[in-house]
């Protein structure tokens, strides 16, 4: 039976169920929100004039989960417009609904309970190919489908999300004993493709993976924290971005998640793993409980590990806790030896960083050590128990709790024999698996041969070869197998078969310098010689952050007008070759595209974004104007596709140079794809990749598409407004500097944006080509480097990394 | 110089921007129905008396385009010698267009004239949907000609120290009256209930449904003065201008029928009102909100009269920060409070359409006058450009 998911509905409206629905709209799906009918009308309900037929009240719960995710920040839906495709209601009048949909997600409250009493009466609505599945994040799948039918537990499995869903990558599927292997199939795909997630497959046990390992690894670090007298932002230094964690470390987590949450997790799962060594590591320590009588949760009452306050005069700090004396203490930035000596290393790698701070000779090297160690042995007798290799786990840690590396990957890093020995230093015990592994000879989890990549199975105890997903296409691993085509230290152009290569930038945050535009260049000429068409993609956390301003600095200050220029002209060439070349470019920003990363993004002939890509023209921060094209681009964006003889005719073309004008001198950035286009800075006609990990795989099919029969246009010509758009920016930038929304400069550079928009020297209704834009943009460009202003600017978000409103 | 009295003056209710009654229905349209509704107060009319239609409008583009005076008066069914013109001088349009036409019947060249305003706000924006100011006017010369309005009231209230507090106890005040008024009924005498529609989608198909739109829909209340703090200045980073103490955008329409006395006495309609005086004053661009200030004080004078001589005012609250100013200045605020200024409510609750305000507070202090059987009453209105423009009323008994 084939399976397609167009319409689902999600059971239970708080904050995950919600924002789950979100995620479904930005994956094209409609959806269903339905939550209970609240238990009794409220005075205030009766003033209102409601009673309990009224819808307003019926379907309040599932109402204000939506009003929810509208306001959510981060966002939870792509663009706001997806917020209707989310239909509400209760669970009493609408779920008949569900006869309609393709999924069932029961996201409700995690009681056995009322899950198999909604269940009981979903079974008898949804149609028979309907898949349906639970979020639960604790309770037995077993137990939840023990009174199902057969053709039920067939079709159900725990689709467990992390929060937020649209942005934690991790999606577990736990199957059912007697889920079948095609919907397990399907669901996963589905999930990778549609919803972009990382799917780990998991066992039906206690907290499955993520959960599992998490709250482990958090509760190692309370323990560890106590046990060495350490203080909370002691901890959360040495725990931090050297290991690989996030910026919020251990303690800013718990902060986020609640330690309510945090806490009741770890005494179910005390409760729920009789047989596991280390379970008394879950049970609360006394200070927790103290914080939980005190309603000291976190972020949401306003104080957990760390507390924001405001003195007298506004100016905030913040606060640790004590957990001694149970009292908030001043925060006071630890200075740790081996923190610092790993932070000046951390453009090497993670795990450099790991490897540094697992050998530090300090105190905070005595609680890395004993701390990994604990990570390392939990996580290795977790085989097979949970998961059946250790990739599962590796994989959940990385997408769920946002850890660079998993255990088993931070044990590589830091040596799986040096670690070993570290254990019995510390009188551990080593699991018998880890030193089988070691006699023969293994001495590492993953290893790389040939571009392949396999990992140590405990159980035929060898190395195994990492299934490959055709659909994703791996650079590094294509650059091992030796597919390089061309290389120089800022860009790398790799064969990805099929006569498509794929230009890949690797400089730190993938800056634009000569030798990445050198590359596009060089790049061009190859494909049009020996290739059918090209990607411009990267696999980095940022597509392009913009062109690399320090340099643009230097020159500034030294005066090198001409070099400037003739780097502003080769990006405009190189973007304008790209756009027009004979053979198919097709960009695939994802992350960052910012400046000239957005505008690189912006010329290829398509552009298959992701569908999280923060893309803006932000050049006006640090005082100057796109001009990589992206001006001119953004001007042909917002006028492109008008039937001829329209502005001949009088079409009025303010609205639309209004757009392009605002999206430049208020520098915005798009919070997703979709968002970009209604920018206008991709065109509306482009898809959304939902998954990073298959994007170069589907700009690649582009590519290969284009390249049956590729046209390059010519040149377009652009109507403007001339002169008369100047006089309508200057009168709105009047009203913006009397509101104090715009600064002196802010004035001057955005003036200097209206007169590229506007086309120069011209009558309104006048068609420029887009070289006479380009002209006008480097001129404008040129004329901002060499104010002192300009260089302030620069200066300011080189060393604040913020930019400066002089 | 023949006398000019005004019969009747009406309006149509007004309509919230966007949202409101008449959001859907083009001006033209609801212009019209006000015509017919006054018209239709006078059955024996012969319309052929009617000279001429002055309509004032201050964005008179699209569907208030092409000679709206012309327009509306073919689409109301006046007869083909009655002419159409359109007037705009922003704010004061409706009260211009009346001035106007009692200077045509003053100087015997008109018997008898409709006159008022009609604008929509929903339909076409403040600057018209073609806004060109000139690129040679930079802001070393004159800027401020184009300057937007909510930047003028924050100029003023800045500049003359009004405060937040006084702004948003002005707006609280201004919906407490205007509540009070529509509750009594004090307005169903000079409204024009409009047939009015609206779009929607009944059962998947797009419908336009008919619907009767006669109450002012835009009065806040309850409203405390807490609610009123909380909101922040579309204006001005910090400033204090907001949309709880700033007029509301609006729709609608407004006329008053205008005859030479002598006329009125031979058709035998009884007039209610005249206009006896009618002055405008100009002042800085940015600060275009004092221009009350400068207008009433200038009428008062050519008609030989103080403040004392005035029983009611009708002043519009473009912003509250103009309007006390100009309040403030003129020494009358103890006539604020004691209900003789704006007494039931003013444009920060029952709306400001433009270029219809000036006949629509005629309309209002038309009516209110009669109530209090008032002997003088004056209406005035700042106005974008920077001017103001005060007119004053006399019973006619």
């Amino acid at each position: 039976m084939s399976f397609k998911i167009k319409k689902a509905a999600v059971l239970g409206a708080g904050v995950m169920g919600a924002t789950i629905a979100a995620h479904l709209t930005n994956a094209g799906i409609e959806c269903y929100l339905l939550d209970i009918v609240p238990f009794e009308l409220t005075d205030a309900d009766k003033k209102k004039g409601l009673t309990e037929k009224s819808p307003a009240w019926r379907n309040r719960f599932a109402d204000n989960g939506l009003a929810g995710i509208v306001k959510a920040k981060p966002a939870a839906f792509f663009t706001k417009d997806n917020a209707p495709m989310v239909k509400t209601g209760n669970f009493e009048d609408h779920l008949n609904w569900l006869a309609e949909v393709d999924w069932v997600c029961e996201v409700v409250i995690e009681n056995l309970k009322i899950k198999q009493e909604l269940f009981a009466k979903v079974e008898k609505i949804v149609k028979p190919t309907c898949i349906v599945s639970t979020n639960t994040s604790g309770i037995p799948i077993a137990d939840i489908t023990a009174k199902f039918g057969k053709g039920l537990k067939e079709r159900f499995l725990g689709t467990h999300f992390f929060n937020p869903p649209r942005y934690m990558k991790l999606l577990e599927i736990i199957p059912g004993a007697e889920t079948k292997k095609e919907i397990v199939d399907f669901m996963t795909t589905f999930c990778e493709e549609n919803l972009g997630k990382g799917v780990v497959i998991c066992k039906d046990v206690p907290n499955f993976i993520g959960n599992r390992i998490g709250v482990f690894d958090i509760a190692n670090g309370i323990r560890l924290m106590v046990e060495k007298k350490l203080a909370v932002e002691q901890m959360d230094a040495i725990i931090g971005k050297a290991l690989g964690r996030p910026g919020t470390a251990l303690f800013g987590t718990l902060d986020l998640v609640g330690l309510d949450t945090g806490a009741h997790v770890m005494k179910n799962l005390y409760e729920a793993v009789p047989k596991d060594e280390s379970r008394d590591i879950f049970i609360p320590m006394d200070f927790m409980n103290k914080m939980l009588e005190q309603k000291w949760l976190g972020n949401k009452t306003k104080q957990g590990f760390y507390k924001k306050v405001k003195d007298a005069k506004g100016k905030s700090s913040k606060l640790m806790l004590d957990y001694n004396t149970m009292e908030y203490v001043p925060t006071s930035k630890p200075r740790i030896a081996s923190v610092s000596n790993a932070k000046k290393k951390s453009d090497d790698g993670v795990a450099v960083t790991v490897k540094m701070m697992f050998a530090a000779n300090d105190f905070a090297g005595d609680v890395v050590r004993e701390y990994l160690c604990n990570n390392f042995i939990y996580a290795a007798n977790r085989v097979p128990e949970i998961c059946d290799n250790i990739v599962g786990i590796d994989n959940a840690m990385k997408w769920g709790y946002n850890h660079q590396l998993g255990p088993f990957e931070t044990w590589d890093a830091v040596g799986v024999k040096e670690a070993v020995e570290v254990m019995k230093q510390l009188k551990k015990t080593v699991p018998k698996k880890i030193e089988e592994m070691l006699k023969k000879g293994c001495t590492s989890f993953y290893k790389v041969e040939n571009g392949v990549k396999s990992y140590y199975d405990f159980e035929s105890k060898g190395y195994v070869a990492l299934e490959e997903n055709p659909k994703i296409i791996l650079l590094p691993s294509l650059k091992e197998r030796q597919k390089v085509v061309a290389s120089n230290k800022s860009a790398t152009l790799v064969d990805i078969g099929a006569g498509v290569v794929c230009l890949e930038f690797h400089t730190k945050m993938n800056a634009i310098d000569d030798g990445m535009i050198e590359m596009l260049d060089k790049s061009c000429d190859i494909v049009l010689k020996d290739f059918s068409g090209m990607v411009v993609a990267n696999h980095a956390a940022q597509f392009s952050a913009g062109a690399n301003i320090f340099k643009v600095l230097l020159a500034c200050q030294k005066g090198d007008w001409d070099v400037l220029e003739a780097l502003v002209a080769a990006l405009q060439n190189t973007n304008m070759r790209m756009k027009y070349l004979e053979k198919p470019v097709v960009t695939a920003p994802a992350g960052l595209a910012l400046g000239g990363g957005c505008e690189i993004a912006m010329h290829g002939v398509r552009c298959i974004p992701c569908g999280e890509t923060y893309m803006g023209l932000v050049e006006v921060g640090v005082g100057v104007i796109p001009a990589g094209g992206g001006t001119k681009e953004l001007a042909l964006r917002c006028t492109e596709g008008l039937p001829h003889g329209v502005v001949e005719a009088g079409l009025n073309l303010q609205p639309l140079y209004a757009k392009a004008f605002e999206n430049i001198a208020m520098a915005k950035v798009a919070t997703s794809a979709v968002e970009a286009k209604e920018l206008g800075l991709i065109r509306k006609t482009e898809t959304v990749c939902m998954n990073r990990d298959q994007q170069i795989w589907e700009a690649k099919q582009m590519v290969l598409g284009l390249a049956k029969n590729h046209k390059p246009g010519r040149q377009a010509l652009i109507p403007v407004m001339g002169e008369n758009f100047r006089g309508i920016a200057e009168a709105v930038l009047y009203n913006m500097r009397k509101g104090n929304f715009a600064t002196e400069y802010d004035m001057h550079v955005a003036k200097k944006v209206a007169y590229v928009l506007s086309g120069g020297e011209c009558a309104e209704g006048t068609y420029v080509t887009e070289q006479e834009l380009l002209d006008l943009e480097r001129e404008a460009f040129l004329s901002l480097c060499g104010e002192s202003r300009t260089q302030d600017r620069i200066m300011s978000m080189l060393t604040t990394g913020k930019p400066l409103r002089n | 110089m023949k006398e000019a009295v005004i019969i009747d003056a009406v309006r149509s209710p007004g309509g919230r921007y966007k949202r409101g009654g008449l959001s859907a229905t083009r001006s033209d349209n609801y212009g019209i129905q006000v015509l017919k509704g006054l018209l239709a107060r006078f059955p024996g009319l012969d319309k052929t008396v009617i000279d001429d239609l002055i309509v004032g409008c201050a964005f008179p583009e699209g569907e208030q385009g092409m000679n709206l005076g012309k327009v509306l008066a073919v689409g109301a069914g006046l007869p083909e010698n009655t002419s159409g013109l359109t007037v705009n001088r922003f704010c004061s349009s409706g009260v211009q267009s009346i001035a106007d036409a009692t200077a045509k019947i003053n100087m015997g060249w008109s018997d008898a004239i409709i006159a008022g305003g009609c604008e929509t706000m929903s339909h076409i924006p403040m600057g018209g949907s073609i806004f060109r100011p000139s690129p040679d006017w930079t802001f070393a010369s004159m800027p401020n000609v184009y300057v937007s309005m909510g930047i003028t009231a924050e100029n003023v209230a800045m500049n003359y120290n009004i405060s937040r507090e006084d702004m948003d106890a002005f707006g609280v005040e201004s919906n407490r009256r205007a509540h009070e008024a529509q509750k009594a009924g004090k307005f169903k005498d000079e409204i024009i209930p409009i047939n009015a529609y609206k779009y929607k989608v009944k059962n998947g198909k797009r419908v336009r449904e008919a619907v009767v739109f006669s109450e002012d829909d835009g009065i806040r209340w309850p409203v405390s003065m807490e609610e009123m703090a909380k909101l922040k200045s579309p204006f001005k980073a910090g400033g204090n201008c907001t949309a709880a103490n700033s007029s509301q955008m609006t729709d609608g329409a407004a006329f008053a029928l205008l005859m030479a006395a002598d006329k009125a006495k031979q058709l035998g309609l009884k007039p209610m009102l005249k206009l006896s005086c009618y002055a405008v004053a100009g002042c800085k661009p940015e600060e275009m909100g004092i221009g009350p200030a400068y207008a009433i004080p200038k009428v008062l004078k050519m008609a030989g009269l103080t403040v004392k001589d005035i029983d009611v005012f009708e002043i519009n609250e473009a912003f509250a920060s103009q309007a006390l100013y100009s309040i403030r200045f003129i020494g009358i605020e103890d006539r604020l409070k004691a209900g003789d200024i704006n007494p039931n409510g003013g444009a920060i609750a029952l709306g400001h359409p433009l270029g219809a305000t000036g006949a629509k507070l005629t309309a209002q202090l038309a009516y209110e006058m009669k109530r209090r059987k008032a002997k003088r009453g004056i209406v005035s209105m700042c106005i974008g450009g920077g001017m103001g423009a005060a007119a004053i009323f006399e019973a006619v008994v």
